[in-house]
């Protein structure tokens, strides 16, 4: 595994060309949204229990481990597509399971940038204790596993429905929703937020729990990424099943 | 005269400082043409062909040197020359690729101010002449090239134009959408004495379409005469590779010279001045065991070759 | 007679477009979403902040946020990217081949690509709003929304062309189109009713053209009847259009002496 994913660190390198311009695209696309807070609580104070402190906090939370996802682990958005245009069949010609080697085949270094924003956006707003920082730490990453899983079982969709919509729209989804302090929304969509589309568990659950810690919601919060964990390889195996049994028409 | 150019020359400049680099893509180019003429603008890539087209329509100046297309300088009064000129270039498309021909036909149309009634007979009329009636409501990107090179051919002449530029059309064509479109040219110019300027690196578009030949070879104009003297002094030659079921002794024919010979095959060069191709066919299938023929023109660089061979007139 | 030209080019942008129900079914999905979540909040917010917040009421908002965000989302993000590239391959270089002004061709097929999107979203967004906070605030101010729309998707679309201009002297300068973004979303009110800006900022976005983007007929649909605004939007659309004009007409002669 270390040597495909030195392989594909060494791949990305060779993009360098967009590299900076992807990179400033990100690092304005991070100002603004944190400007945009600043001027929203600047007016409003508390909405439902969040402030501006707790809102840098789940960004915080949400660039460490989204770009953690998206950086080393970047083919879990991609699945839908790999599977319309037959990089899955690249994958399964290999003597390796294919779930692992897929996830970490592809590598965007610009998205590790983001990681670098949410710590220093941590270290700089966060109030750094030791506690805190390893709250925020475990949180990221109980987040990035419930946001690969998402993807990857939103992606996998696409063996079953021969079109990639739904795993695009399903990473546009989940990236917004969980930008958003969740208890803004209410009723259904609260609902939904805490089940189908995850968005609470990827950076505001983490983000309360650095301000708030509750053991069993600590504990909730990693039974959930282990739950979706599981949902999503179930997925993906039934999906991959169900693709080389029967000829799907893809592009490929 | 329908186009005069006049020591026309374009040098290109890129770089900064020492990484300063000219590129004089077309140097003192002067020719004239008539008013119903078809000329071919032949050369090899980089050439200057396309250089050369681009400031006759106005989309490029000239460094120095003068033009006049239609009376009119190109660069100067391009809006209004783009009136009276049609101007097909190979590699791009006009027509919009997710709508039908018509559909492009209709905004072409507005664009050149042209009365609907009016344009709708037209958009029929040349789908007859073009054989491409049936195509013009199916969408671009469903046709085939040589079926969209129809359709785009009909999308130049809407507005009636005197003088058709063509840059390369036939490039990526198969042979027969090659003859095909050749022909097309041929009747649009008889039909309406629009004046055809082509460029091509093909030396059969010369052949079949053009009248009057002009050869152009690192920016410089090398030759320029009729077509049917080139024939005669140039492109005389033909090469035919035959392919054979087993060795046998070369045959001696009046204007063939062998130059390759291997148990399996034979290549000859042929003047067919001194023999027809067809004789020389003829002589070859009945004295070989020939299991595959193949005739083609000499390829352009020869033709250049012997045209800086040739004594200097 | 002849038709005039930048109403075919609309119509068959418009009609091409909505040939092409897939992508647009997407977007309109997206804009839900988005429009959605946004609203949310700010609906969310005014409430904690006893109904009301830098003078709009959390209906208000709702009808605010749902509106710049349609202004928004009818257009390509990448506009600038896809004309700054068409620029530098030479395919415009190709365009001055026709009697038509280059520039003004573009704009008109452009926005009559954006006018389906920008129907569909703005009818969405006006069905999603009535469900969540009842209807218009002010049915007379929504009528003025409707033109306002198109002046804002107008104005947007010639601003970007000026942008994307520049690719004329600079091969890259197409992927800078996320800055453009960024300006409009925060000084164009598509993020915020500009009255939520702290007053330097807000005098800033007055003075910028990004206001008539979002900001116009946003603030109409969500119930000021203000018809100054689109007198605002067409002196800004005057501006924009001689501002790209000019751009353009510098291009194309670089390009006619330096080649396409």
């Amino acid at each position: 595994m270390s040597s495909v994913m030195r392989a594909a660190v060494a791949e990305a390198r060779s993009n360098r060309g967009a590299f900076w311009t992807q990179v400033s695209a990100m690092a304005l696309n991070d100002i603004v949204w944190v400007l945009f807070w600043v001027i929203f609580f600047g007016r409003v104070g508390t909405v439902r229990g969040w402030d501006r402190s707790r809102v840098f906090l789940l960004f915080a939370v949400l660039t460490t481990g989204g770009g953690l996802v998206l950086g080393l682990l970047s083919n879990a958005r991609r699945i839908g597509q790999l599977v319309v245009d037959g990089g899955i069949d690249a994958a399964l010609a290999l003597p390796v399971p294919p779930w692992p080697y897929l996830l970490v085949r592809g590598v965007d270094p610009v998205n590790l940038g983001d990681v670098v924003f949410g710590v220093s956006l941590f270290a700089v707003s966060g109030s750094p204790t030791l506690e805190r920082t390893a709250v925020y730490l475990l949180g990221a990453a109980a987040g990035a596993v419930v946001l690969a899983s998402f993807l990857v079982a939103a992606g996998s969709l696409t063996f079953f429905a021969g079109r990639s919509e739904a795993g695009d729209l399903g990473f546009n989804a989940i990236i917004l929703l969980s930008s958003y302090p969740v208890d803004i929304f209410a009723g259904t969509t609260k609902v939904l937020l805490y089940s189908v589309v995850p968005a609470a568990f990827v950076a505001a659950v983490p983000a309360r729990l650095v301000d708030h810690f509750r053991l069993p919601q600590a504990f909730a919060l990693v039974g959930v990424a282990a739950a979706f964990a599981a949902i999503s390889w179930a997925v993906f195996t039934a999906g991959l099943r169900r693709y080389t049994s029967s000829a799907i028409w893809t592009r490929a | 005269m329908s186009i005069v150019a006049d020591g026309l020359t374009k040098v290109f400049e890129s770089g900064r400082g020492r990484r300063r680099r000219r590129v004089e893509a077309v140097r003192a180019v002067s020719f004239s043409v008539d008013k119903g003429e078809r000329i071919a603008f032949i050369g090899p890539n980089g050439a200057g062909k396309s250089t050369s087209i681009k400031m006759l329509t106005g989309i490029l100046f000239p460094t120095s040197g003068s033009a006049q297309v239609l009376g009119m300088t190109p660069w100067r009064e391009r809006r209004a020359l783009t009136r009276r000129v049609g101007t097909l270039f190979g590699q791009r498309s006009q027509l919009w690729l997710e709508l039908t021909p018509r559909e492009t036909f209709r905004m072409l149309g507005a664009i050149h101010g042209i009365d609907q009634a009016a344009l709708r007979r037209r958009v029929a009329e040349l789908g007859e002449l073009l054989d491409a009636g049936e195509l013009f409501d199916t969408p671009v990107r469903s046709l085939s090239l040589g079926q969209r090179m129809r359709c785009e051919l009909a999308a130049c002449m809407l507005h009636d134009p005197a003088i058709l530029f063509l840059d390369e059309p036939t490039i990526g064509l198969d042979l027969l959408a090659k003859q095909r479109f050749r022909e097309l040219l041929v009747r649009l110019n008889e039909e309406r004495q629009t004046t055809v300027l082509l460029t091509s690196h093909d030396v059969a578009d010369l052949e079949h379409v053009a009248q009057r030949a002009i050869v152009i070879n690192h920016g410089i104009v090398i030759y320029d005469s009729e077509v049917a003297v080139m024939r005669r002094t140039l492109l005389s030659t033909k090469l035919v590779e035959v392919a054979l079921a087993g060795p046998a002794p070369s045959p001696e024919i009046a204007g063939v010279t062998f130059t390759q010979v291997t148990e399996t095959s034979l290549r000859a060069v042929v003047d067919t001045t001194v023999r027809p191709i067809k004789a020389v066919l003829d002589a070859v299938l009945v004295e070989l065991p020939v299991t595959d023929i193949s005739v083609t023109d000499p390829p352009l660089e020869q033709v250049i070759a012997e045209i800086y061979a040739m004594p200097s007139t | 007679m002849s038709e005039p030209w930048p109403l075919v080019a609309t119509g068959s942008a418009a009609r091409r477009a909505i040939r092409d129900p897939g992508p647009l079914a997407v977007s309109l999905a997206f804009y839900g979403v988005v429009a959605s979540v946004l609203a949310t909040l700010w609906r969310t917010a005014a409430a904690s902040h006893g109904g009301a917040l830098a003078g709009y009421s959390s209906a208000q908002f709702v009808w605010y946020i749902f509106t710049s965000e349609a202004s928004i989302m009818a257009l390509n993000p990448r506009q600038i990217e896809l004309t700054g590239e068409d620029i530098a391959t030479g395919a415009v270089a190709v365009e001055l081949l026709r009697p038509a002004p280059v520039l003004g061709v573009r704009i008109a097929t452009e926005v009559g690509r954006c006018l389906p999107r920008l129907m569909g979203c703005a009818l969405l967004g006006a069905v999603f709003a009535t469900v969540m906070v009842g209807g218009p605030p002010r049915p007379a101010a929504l009528f003025l929304a409707a033109p306002s729309l198109v002046l804002a998707v107008t104005c947007n679309l010639t601003a970007q062309h000026a942008f994307a201009g520049a690719a004329f002297w600079i091969r890259d300068a197409r992927s800078t189109w996320f800055l453009y973004q960024k300006l409009v979303f925060v000084l164009g009110g598509m993020l915020l009713p500009l009255q939520v800006l702290p007053a330097w900022l807000h005098g800033v976005a007055a003075v910028l053209p990004f206001t008539a983007m979002a900001y116009a007929p946003a603030r109409l649909a969500s119930g000021h009847l203000e018809p100054w605004l689109l007198a605002l939007q067409l002196g800004w659309l005057a501006v924009l259009a001689v501002v790209a004009r000019t751009v353009f007409a510098a291009g194309e002669r670089r390009l006619q002496v330096v080649g396409g």
